[in-house]
């Protein structure tokens, strides 16, 4: 194979689990007051976003094994919040990129779409890398339709990336079903539940040595892109959320030891329903 | 719109793998979770894809509709299959396409960028009025349930996995109005593919039939703490499920995960081990009959939703419990 450039599309996103109940319960009171309620929340790598820059920080290193040459690129369609994974990004080999939307994009699965189609086709990448969902929104349609602006095919549910002669080897999965596949860029790539989850760390030095790297800053015009008119183009809108009522007794089983709260819990939970089984 | 009758389209593929539990969460969905307003009496057709001829009688069987057209098509190819549909969309044949089986959602977003039509994923019930398709599904990872409005059509949505245990009868009888084939080379889009390789079969989980289930969380401390828990569960006859980090951390095998991204069990009893009750999670386990929540943190998510909640370390209490339900079930 040539060079390959490979492109990441990635979002940050809050911490949903550091929001308590009430926080949710006020989110839940319109779509712009979910926007309030998160806006503070601290943020992280989108999970399976995060999969998909790993997945490709080994990709490129096994071609560099086999003396192939790969260029890297990662942008994120957010604001100012995404600068301090980019400068994380940049110490790792990537090239950072930052599309500025200009608008809540939260709900808005085709215009963020039409946002990252654009992006690729300007920072280049022949294989577009993209988690398969991302909250809030996660619907999972953003792969499919940036691959569909882009006239590529693609792959769901991606858990492994590896360099085949002059193609890629991809473990993929469509519903249950486990598959592998050799295929020819570009394409789309929609990671899922990879079990190489994490984003490794850089070093001090390439921390240091990429400090005063600038990350490119993209707005919609840059792109070609009318994100008022795509946003009105939408395929679906959000007119209403609700909260999810799950309690349940919670009825707390007491004892002085483990082997006494077991014995309690048994006792008074669990026997009788254990015997119908 | 009031009083139309918006044409419906069930579009089952089959090229891949749990046609039959697809088929049974589109016959589920149209039967229990549709609905039209004014009320009308729907008239469905299924789009049947298969794969192999030696297939298409076993297959037909299973369509949710009396009427059906057969598609024989090559296995993973979401384009061939949005590029007929789209075809059958243009021709005035359906105004709402509801897609079942593992390619449903590239196919849904790929006809609806084709068509100009609405698209939505993961629905848990819908209602057609006024002109538009209003539906609703889980957001914020499963932390609320957001309300969505389609008015372009057609309108393409897949479903919400819980449809696939609702549990649906197909017609005795099937009419076949068409019968075609895709062939590889009728799309312009490139064929991604060569050699596509099936290289375990398909789970058949222990997890969905369990009436008994112990699920291990990041609480358990790590391996070692997460294999002592499996060890108990299975002295206690139990199935036993790990939750999403367990996996993340490689402390289990993928295939015991519960939860949106694994399974989704309906056991009678179900003891969650050291998890914080992570939304994502609970719908894995929240059709249980009864939960205890096992944990050191007692504000906890799970601590919250659970019948009954025991604040302890959760691999000494499983281990405990362990010794006395193996004694009294000798």
């Amino acid at each position: 194979m040539t060079a390959l450039r490979i492109a990441v599309g990635f979002k940050v996103t809050p911490d949903y689990e550091a929001l308590r109940p009430a926080d949710w319960a006020r989110a839940a009171t319109g779509p712009s007051a979910h926007g309030e309620a998160v806006r503070y929340v601290r943020r992280v790598f989108n999970v399976f976003d995060e999969a998909a820059l790993e997945l490709a920080l080994r990709l490129r290193d096994a071609r560099t094994e086999r003396g192939l040459e790969t260029s890297l690129v990662a942008f994120s369609v957010a604001g100012r919040e995404a600068d301090p994974f980019l400068a994380t990004l940049q110490a790792l080999g990537y090239e950072g990129a930052r599309v500025e939307p200009d608008a809540d994009l939260d709900f808005a699965p085709a215009t963020t779409a039409a946002l990252v189609a654009a992006a690729t086709r300007h920072l280049g990448g022949e294989v577009l890398l993209l988690g398969s969902r991302c909250g809030p929104g996660d619907t999972g349609l953003v792969p499919f339709l940036a691959a569909e602006a882009l006239g590529r095919p693609s792959l769901p549910g991606v858990t492994a990336v590896e360099p085949a002669a002059d193609r890629l080897r991809v473990t993929f999965s469509a519903g249950d079903q486990p598959l592998r596949a050799t295929i020819a860029p570009p394409c789309v790539l929609a990671v899922g539940n990879a079990l190489v989850s994490l984003l490794r760390v850089p070093t001090l030095k390439d921390r240091l040595a990429t400090r005063d790297r600038v990350v490119t800053t993209l707005t919609p015009a840059d792109l070609g892109v009318d994100v008022p008119a795509a946003l009105s183009r939408e395929p679906s809108a959000l007119v209403g959320l609700e909260t999810i009522d799950r309690s349940r007794a919670g009825v707390v089983v007491a004892g002085a030891s483990p082997a006494e709260e077991a014995r309690a819990l048994y006792e008074e939970h669990l026997h009788a329903r254990l015997e119908r089984i | 719109m009031a009083g139309e009758t918006p044409r419906i389209a069930l579009v089952l593929d089959a090229t891949g793998a749990a046609a039959e539990r697809h088929a049974q969460a589109l016959g589920g969905f149209l039967r229990d979770g549709l609905r039209f307003s004014p009320e009308h009496p729907a008239d469905a057709v299924t789009h049947l894809f298969y794969a192999e001829e030696s297939a298409r009688e076993r297959l037909l069987a299973l369509a949710p509709t009396r009427l059906v057209r057969l598609v024989r098509a090559p296995p993973h190819r979401p384009d061939l299959m949005a590029a007929a549909l789209a075809a059958f969309a243009a021709g005035g044949g359906a105004e709402l396409f509801v897609f079942g089986g593992p390619l449903g959602a590239e196919s849904a977003a790929r006809l609806a960028a084709r068509s100009g039509g609405g698209v939505l994923t993961g629905v848990l019930d819908a209602v057609a009025a006024a002109g538009a398709l209003s539906c609703r599904r889980h957001v914020s990872s499963h932390h609320l349930i957001g309300r969505f409005e389609l008015r372009a059509r057609p309108w393409c949505v897949t479903l919400d996995a819980g449809w696939l245990d609702a549990g649906f009868e197909p017609p005795a009888e099937h009419v076949v109005q068409a019968s075609t084939e895709l062939r590889e080379d009728d799309s312009s889009a490139p064929r991604l593919c060569d050699d596509v390789e099936v290289f375990e079969p398909p789970a058949t989980s222990d997890l969905e039939a369990a009436q008994f289930l112990v699920v291990a969380g990041r609480g358990a401390g790590g391996r070692a703490g997460v294999e002592r828990i499996a060890t108990a569960a299975d002295r206690m006859g139990a199935a036993f499920g790990v939750t999403r980090p367990v996996v993340m951390n490689a402390w289990a095998a993928p295939d015991r995960q519960i939860g949106v991204s694994g399974t989704r069990a309906a056991p009678a009893v179900c003891i969650v081990a050291g998890s914080s009750g992570a939304p994502a999670f609970l719908w894995g386990v929240e059709r249980a009959g009864f939960i205890v929540a096992v944990d050191t943190d007692e504000h906890s998510a799970m601590a919250g939703e659970a019948d009954a909640v025991v604040l302890d370390d959760a691999v000494t209490v499983l281990e405990a419990l362990a010794d006395i339900v193996a004694r009294e079930r000798l």
